[in-house]
């Protein structure tokens, strides 16, 4: 049998070019029995990770795995594929791709002969020249033009022959140059064989089989066509000879390698001795952690016990709990075993930057699980609260790095970013990629494109499909899109979505993943720019960066700790009162009986529809209920139908029981350990994880496989088998069928968002923070919410009503009080008011606030002083006119606006400009008509997207009372059961999980109003409940014993019109046109609802 | 439906869809999310300005000052004209009613200035205003009559002025110090104060000579004697200019007011009045359905509706230089006699399969394509592509050897040369099933013939009896 390694294999990594993922040819080469695979994509080391961590998977005989990359240069040179023979090597290769990187536009790279002539050492080259027929072509005189670096290069030479850059490449290159060929079924194969022989020959260089390898099977040719289309955006009618003429290039066995290079065997063998020359392997990529964090003259083990005992002290004072110092020896021990304590270091050190430049931060996720982490500052959650499960964080089994998350206030988290870098520079800090894969939406319309299908037909394919992820498609979800699934057309555009979903489709950088290293960072993977200026990121991702064992930071931004630190700022300034995270007074409980009435708008997480109806249930009454309201009311809780019977339990309507196994297969109380905290309920990840190890026998290793596969499930699809394992497993014990079932549908739902408890409870402390600030300091609070959007649920509309509702005063935008950011004025009695700023008008700009502020003086006079002396542009002064920030000068927003539009134009020369004088003359005019009060609400809505003078639905109230319509004020203190109408503006709409049920609520003058649409109305009234600003529902009032009031609809009604009709004049009966063109402005009656699928 | 900065939105609904809510300029993904099961077609917006143009060719029955403002509007001069169809109102009546029987539903008025005819098209549906009682009956419309831009009319809403009259009642000069002199304009304009011709569509050809006839005329000879004189009026006007028609088009306008016209296209710039009038001559002849004279004509016109550069050439003295030209005259008159779909020529088609590497193409379309060719190496595919495959018995080795002697035609070839095989998969996608790729030869038979023959099938892969097939021969 003859030995065969593939040498150039190109996977899907080059982007829209390879046909198959790295995985399948890893399978694929081990099945064949390949030697070896050379994974050389173009331009890129994306993929070899991926092959890497495949073939560590496999059993028995496996392929040697070289990492390489396909060269593909911009000047003309043949493609070469470059595999390093060593370390050293390929951080050289790293580096030239870097290089390329740096030099092109996000995503790409651009390579000249010359780099690959700096980076050579050490790099096994394999010349893929084009088929001798296109060669002969233009090619070689592009490549020969731009050759400037052979400098010893007869210039003169026509070298429409690759013979003399064979000979000087192998020069510059001695003993490391190979000449590659295929034989791709061109007809005429042998001819060219004997040519590529006859050259190799002449030039000293050897001749190596390969066969261009495309995809791992002969059946991806159709896939592989369709690529193509897509990357040539062409359908398959035009593609023509962009297409292969046959599916030959795919991975093949080393026989058919052997048959297909008969007359030339030496180069079949010469793949065997490539390979065995190459002496670089990814598990050299000995990771090292920077060392900066480490004073001079001691070591990374003991100045983290140093800052761990410091900062303990700092947290207790002298005496230190004896939980907590048992806590911190046994972490510290662990740390120092598995030498990671300068992982803790690093990240030590980035939030200490932060707190010295005051930007708040909080470590989140499994982090938390560490007292070390805690007593360091980083993250929140005491050890004395909180049973802290160390080894969630960081384990010996698991051997992975711990993986440390630390969110930033929003605004600020740049700075830290740039610290970063200045601080490690940009050769040893970048961040991970995220791979943007295909998804059902994107694959069925690039696909369908392909095909020749309008979009028209393949948004109609994909209607069915809900949220951006979901497995394959189904022949149902295309029969909703009132497709035929056995349409012939649609069923292959269906089979090549299908395969295309979970394709790369390019890198993109993580949203704040970062990697750090002592050594240069470029020579272990490319680093290139980002679309964002100054950003770069690898090109791997966070599972990569893991099956590597390499330190990765999560910088995250926190829309949240932006508001919390604005509103310590403010409390500063105007209360005197000095505040930081770790000082708000704890266990407050006006705080938690203001959050039992589910007075929670802008409380961190738990503002949420569902959180709010949750909160009068639960009742949290202490710093733990508030851990477990963040995490029930999650995808995988409410999926495993785990609500509810934790809520009769926690009420004492039902007994607290532990699920139990048959007698004969262990204590009844097996779970009691792992179900304690939550009353018999499983609620968080790590208990489910628990559950499966506990009650479905799983080992701690398969447990962590089955976590792994709920994050990426969606990927690969391995699940079915772990949801036969565990529920098996735990019927099989003995255990309730529906309770198995219902865990693995938890875990599950988990998997996207899970929350650990220990993430649950740095969150909870967000929530208690936000909550107590609201209570205690109302203005503050708001004010803080409006400067820090966009961010939460609720627009500032609702903000600012929510604030009134808790008596604080909001005061209109006017240029004589206003800044950009909504600040805080004093009132005569005391209280603190809230002046709404400039932010808040729709297109006014940051600069024009600024010259506005910078000139204001005293005070402005008129709108003329304004013009003059801030010298804004005339559009800025309509806008400001138009939200009627001229208030100090004059009631009348009719007048000015009208004054305004007479104001000269901008294009005033700069000499004239100089000396603005006022030319124009005195004129007096007619009174304008008055402006109606809905009118004004509706020009304030237009502008700002709230309104302090009125609410819409008052002047609508009229009309909807004649209609026997409820207000929302009385919907909420209706009885259960009651039929009645309400009508409202549609603040929010909501579909959570898949479950079908639309949760909308409806704003009117008394209060808001929760509407529930049943699955079954949702299609009835999709129309209204998807497209109406201003719904009338007619349904059934249902108030719970904890007093939470819903509507739930059975008709819903459309009257957008009516607010259309506000906006005409009373007297006007000339007729309304709606599809007359308007300004954009006048379209959005009211602003649009926020909707969260 | 068109994309319209970068989404996809409604770009027009119909009744119904309007009742349920849908307007235009909403995104598609949201009228998707109200009705899944909807209906859209994409914008075709040159068909949507045809269609316009055909509307107003034939609004040229009632005057011939028609002026296009799409996308859905046309302005009809009809000072002078009203009197032919019994005055404003008959025609009005009977423009409405023949353009609704057509199945276009409609909005017109009539009115003195454009301006005032537009806003009463919009928003007084039928109205016919006299000049002078324009300020009157507009007053009431609301200000969107006035067609201003989206800013200005936005500014008169919010400062309260929501119909003309209340606009016409201000100051000129407050207008104008806000607004602009340009929208007092459009104001007086509209108000019948100020006129503002309008401009007629321009399908005017490029170059045109007519003939009216007092008396109108029914023989086709002097029709042809028109037409030739016409042709050497509109060469001789080509001439000076350097210029030559690809277009031309004959307008014959009937007495009762029915319109003929009939185009000749031509292969290369043209502007021989012999040759002009003999096209048209072929394709009057070619008519399937003859020009009925009826009452005559009282005018004819002929335009050349393209008219390009055309090098001035000196007739050569060698045939050789002529040839080409004359081939496309050849191909012109064959053209038109027999009509451009029958006379075809073949253009290379980018694709692998063989026989769908060319297809045939209406001659005077037909570019002067190169055809790739190898010219150091001996042609990869034969000169002689055989319309259909033919069956071949042959022997050879599996499971991709070359045939080793091979039946065609009864004739037993032994194949002493053979390359290949180039491997040729089909289009997978325009097939209903899976197609066999075939794997091509050139052998050489013992008598020095070469053949081009493919198996069908690749061996264990796709079929375990690959078949023989003669595809073609080389010369």
């Amino acid at each position: 049998m003859s030995a065969y390694a593939e040498l150039a294999i190109t996977t899907n990594y080059s982007f829209l070019r390879g046909a198959s993922h790295p995985q399948e040819f890893a399978l694929a080469a081990q099945l064949s029995g390949l030697k070896a695979i050379g994974i050389a994509d173009r331009n890129t080391l994306a993929g070899v990770v991926r092959a890497y961590s495949a073939l560590q998977e496999l059993e028995g005989e496996k392929p040697k795995l070289l990492v390489g990359a396909r060269l593909v240069f911009a000047d003309g040179t043949p493609d070469i594929l470059a595999y390093p023979a060593d370390r050293a090597a390929y951080g050289r290769l790293c580096r030239l791709l870097s290089k390329g990187k740096a030099r092109a536009a996000k995503g790409e790279c651009i390579l000249y002969l010359s780099d690959l002539l700096e980076w050579q050492q050490g790099l096994l080259l394999i010349v893929m020249p084009p088929s001798p027929r296109i060669m002969a072509d233009e090619i070689f005189k592009k490549a020969w033009n731009n050759a400037a670096s052979f400098a010893e290069l007869e210039t003169g030479a026509k070298a429409a022959d690759i013979e003399p850059f064979l000979k000087q490449l192998s020069q510059t290159a001695p003993g490391r140059v190979w000449l590659g060929c295929s034989m791709p079924y061109r007809g005429d194969d042998k001819r060219c064989l004997r040519k590529w022989q006859r050259i190799a020959r002449k030039t000293n260089v050897l001749l190596i089989a390969t066969n261009d390898v495309l995809y791992h099977s002969p059946e991806r040719r159709e896939l592989q066509d369709v690529v193509t289309c897509i990357r040539e955006h062409v359908t398959l009618n035009d593609a023509g000879k962009r297409l292969e003429a046959n599916a030959e290039r795919h991975l093949k066995s080393p026989e058919e390698m052997a048959e297909l290079f008969r007359d030339a065997p030496q180069a079949i063998a010469e793949t065997i001795r490539f390979a065995d020359r190459i002496g670089f392997s990814l598990d050299q990529l000995k990771y090292n952690y920077p060392d900066e964090p480490v004073p001079k003259g001691t070591t990374a083990q003991a100045h983290l016990e140093y800052l761990a005992w410091a900062g303990a002290a700092e947290r207790y004072g002298d005496v230190i709990p004896h939980k907590v110092r048992a806590l911190l020896e046994k972490e510290l021990a662990l740390i120092g075993k598995m030498e990671i304590a300068p992982y803790f270091l690093t990240v030590n050190d980035i939030v200490s930057f932060a707190r010295s430049k005051n930007i708040l931060c909080q470590g989140r996720g499994s982090a938390a699980n560490s007292a070390v982490c805690y007593v360091l500052g980083i993250t929140a959650v005491d050890p004395t609260e909180i049973d802290l499960l160390f080894e969630r964080f960081v384990s010996q089994e698991r051997k992975e790095p711990p993986d440390i998350d630390v969110d930033f206030e929003h605004e600020r988290r740049e700075e830290v970013i740039q610290n970063i870098y200045e601080r490690y520079g940009h050769h040893r800090a970048a961040l991970t990629a995220t791979v943007i894969c295909y998804r059902p939406r994107s694959a069925v319309r690039e696909v369908g494109k392909v095909f020749g299908l309008t979009e028209d037909v393949t948004a109609a394919l994909v209607s069915g499909v809900w949220g951006s992820w979901g497995s394959k498609l189904s022949e149902s979800e295309i029969r909703q899109g009132k497709l035929d699934p056995f349409n012939q057309l649609i069923a292959r555009v269906v089979k090549a979505a299908n395969e295309l979903m979970g394709f790369p489709r390019h890198l993109s950088q993580h949203v704040g993943g970062f990697v750090l290293t002592r050594d240069r960072l470029d020579e272990i993977v490319p680093i290139g720019p980002a679309t964002m200026e100054d950003r770069y990121f690898i090109e791997w991702d966070k599972d990569d960066v893991d099956a590597l064992g390499m330190m990765k930071v999560d910088v995250l931004a926190l829309g949240m700790l932006t508001c919390i630190r604005k509103a310590f700022d403010l409390m500063r300034v105007h209360s005197g009162v000095p505040m930081d995270l770790a000082s708000v007074p704890r266990e407050d409980p006006v705080v938690y009986d203001m959050l039992c009435k589910a007075d929670a708008i802008g409380v961190f997480q738990v503002e949420s529809r569902a959180q709010m109806n949750m909160l009068p249930r639960l009742a949290p009454r202490k710093f733990y209920d508030l851990v477990i309201e963040v995490a029930i009311v999650r995808p995988g809780p409410i999926q495993g139908d785990m609500v509810h019977p934790y809520l009769r339990r926690r009420s004492g309507i039902e007994k607290v029981v532990y699920p139990s196994p048959s007698p004969q297969h262990g204590p009844a109380n097996e779970l009691r350990d792992v179900l304690q905290k939550t009353m018999g309920v499983p609620l968080f990840q790590e208990q489910a994880m628990k559950l499966a190890i506990v009650a479905a026998k799983f080992t701690a290793e398969e447990a962590n496989g089955l976590r792994r596969a709920m994050a990426t499930f969606r990927n690969v699809g391995t699940i079915d088998s772990f949801r036969e394992k565990l529920v098996g497993g735990m019927v099989a014990r003995g255990y309730e069928r529906d309770f198995a079932e219902r865990c693995f549908k938890q875990i599950e739902g988990f998997g996207s968002y899970g929350f650990p408890e220990s993430h649950a409870a740095s969150f909870a402390h967000l929530v208690y923070v936000s909550a107590w600030i609201k209570k205690h300091y109302p203005a503050a609070f708001a004010c803080a919410l409006l400067n820090a959007q966009p961010m939460g649920f609720y627009a500032p509309a609702e903000i600012v009503r929510d604030a009134r509702e808790h008596d604080v005063e909001v005061r209109h935008v006017d240029v004589n009080f206003s800044h950009w950011d909504n600040t805080l004025e004093s009132r005569s009695d005391g209280a603190l008011a809230l002046r709404l700023g400039f932010r808040q008008i729709d297109g006014f700009s940051e600069n024009w606030a600024a010259a506005l502020l910078a000139a204001r003086g005293n005070r402005y006079d008129a709108v003329d002083d304004v013009a003059r002396r801030a010298r804004l542009p005339k559009r800025a002064l309509i806008i400001l006119a138009e939200a009627d920030s001229f208030q100090s000068i004059s009631m009348d927003r009719r007048e000015i606006l009208w004054a305004v539009r007479r104001l000269a134009d901008d294009d005033a020369l700069p000499l004239f400009a100089a000396q603005y004088v006022e030319e124009q003359l005195p004129e007096t005019i007619a009174a304008l008509p008055v402006m109606p009060l809905s009118e004004h609400v509706l020009a304030d809505y237009r502008m700002l997207r709230l309104s302090l003078r009125a609410h819409l639905m008052q002047f609508l109230r009229d009309l909807f009372r004649s209609e026997n319509v409820k207000s929302c004020e009385e919907i909420g203190n209706a009885p259960d059961g009651v039929r009645a109408f309400c009508a409202g503006i549609v603040l929010t709409r909501q579909m959570p999980g898949d479950a079908g049920v639309v949760f909308i609520t409806l704003s009117d003058e008394t209060s808001v109003a929760n509407v529930v649409v049943w699955p079954r109305l949702v299609e009835t009234f999709r129309r209204e409940i998807m497209g109406a600003r201003l719904l009338l529902v007619e349904g059934k009032v249902q108030r719970s014993p904890e007093g939470v009031v819903h509507l739930v609809a059975e008709r819903i009604f459309d009257r957008t019109e009516e607010l259309e009709r506000l906006s005409e004049d009373h007297n006007n009966d000339a007729p309304s046109f709606r599809s007359q063109a308007r300004h954009p402005r006048n379209v959005r009656v009211v602003p649009k609802s926020r909707d969260f699928h | 439906m068109a994309k319209v900065e970068n989404a996809l939105r409604l770009t027009a609904v119909d009744r119904k869809a309007a009742m349920l809510g849908l307007e235009p300029g909403m995104p598609l993904a949201n009228a998707r999310a109200m009705l899944p099961a909807l209906k859209v077609v994409t914008a075709d917006e040159p068909a949507d300005r045809k269609l316009l143009a055909h509307i107003a060719d034939w609004c040229d029955r009632f005057t011939p000052f028609v002026a296009c403002e799409p996308p859905d509007m046309l302005l009809l001069d009809v000072t002078g004209a009203a009197h032919l169809f019994g005055g404003e109102k008959p025609m009005l009546d009977q423009i409405r009613e023949k353009l609704s029987k057509q199945g276009f539903a409609l909005r017109a008025a009539i009115a003195g200035t454009a301006a005032a005819a537009r806003a009463f098209a919009h928003y007084k549906d039928g109205a016919i205003v006299p000049p002078g009682a324009e300020e009157a009956a507009i007053a009431p419309l609301p200000i969107e009559a006035l067609n201003l831009d989206a800013i200005t009319t936005h500014a008169f809403r919010r400062a309260g002025l929501k119909t003309v009259g209340q606009v016409s009642a201000r100051a000129r000069n407050e207008l104008t110090a806000r607004f602009g002199a340009r929208m007092v304009f459009a104001l007086d304009h509209a108000l019948g104060k100020a006129e503002k011709p309008i401009s007629p569509r321009i399908p005017l050809p490029d170059y045109m000579a007519e003939h009216r006839f007092a008396e109108p005329i029914v023989t086709e000879d002097v029709i042809r004697a028109t037409l030739h004189s016409l042709a050497e009026i509109l060469s001789s006007v080509l001439e000076q200019r350097g210029e030559g028609a690809r277009r031309l088009e004959a307008s014959f306008f009937r007495a009762d007011g029915a319109v003929y016209r009939i185009t000749i296209e031509t292969s290369s710039a043209l502007r021989a009045p012999n040759i002009i009038e003999r096209l048209f001559r072929e394709k009057l002849d070619a008519l399937a359905d003859p020009l009925d004279p009826g009452f005559g004509y009282d005018l004819i016109r002929l335009g050349a509706i393209r008219a390009e550069r055309c090098a001035e050439q000196v007739i050569g003295f060698d045939a050789d230089a002529n040839e080409e030209k004359e081939i496309r005259f050849l191909v012109d008159r064959l053209a038109a006699r027999f009509g451009s779909n029958r006379i075809l020529a073949f253009q290379p088609n980018d694709t692998h399969i063989p026989e769908a590497a060319f297809v045939a193409m209406p001659a005077q379309y037909a570019q002067n394509a190169k055809w790739e060719c190898d010219t150091k190496e001996a042609p990869r595919r034969p000169l002689r592509l055989f319309a259909r495959p033919e069956p071949v018995q042959a022997v050879a080795a599996v499971p991709e050897g070359p045939p080793l002697r091979f039946r065609w035609r009864r004739a037993l070839h032994d194949v002493v040369l053979a390359e290949g095989p180039e491997r040729i998969a089909m289009e997978w996608w325009r097939h209903q099933d899976l197609q066999a790729s075939r794997d091509y030869f050139r052998v050489e038979d013992s008598q020095g013939k070469r053949f081009w023959l493919y198996r069908e099938g690749i061996y264990e892969r796709e079929t375990l009896a690959p078949r023989w097939f003669m595809h073609g021969m080389f010369a």
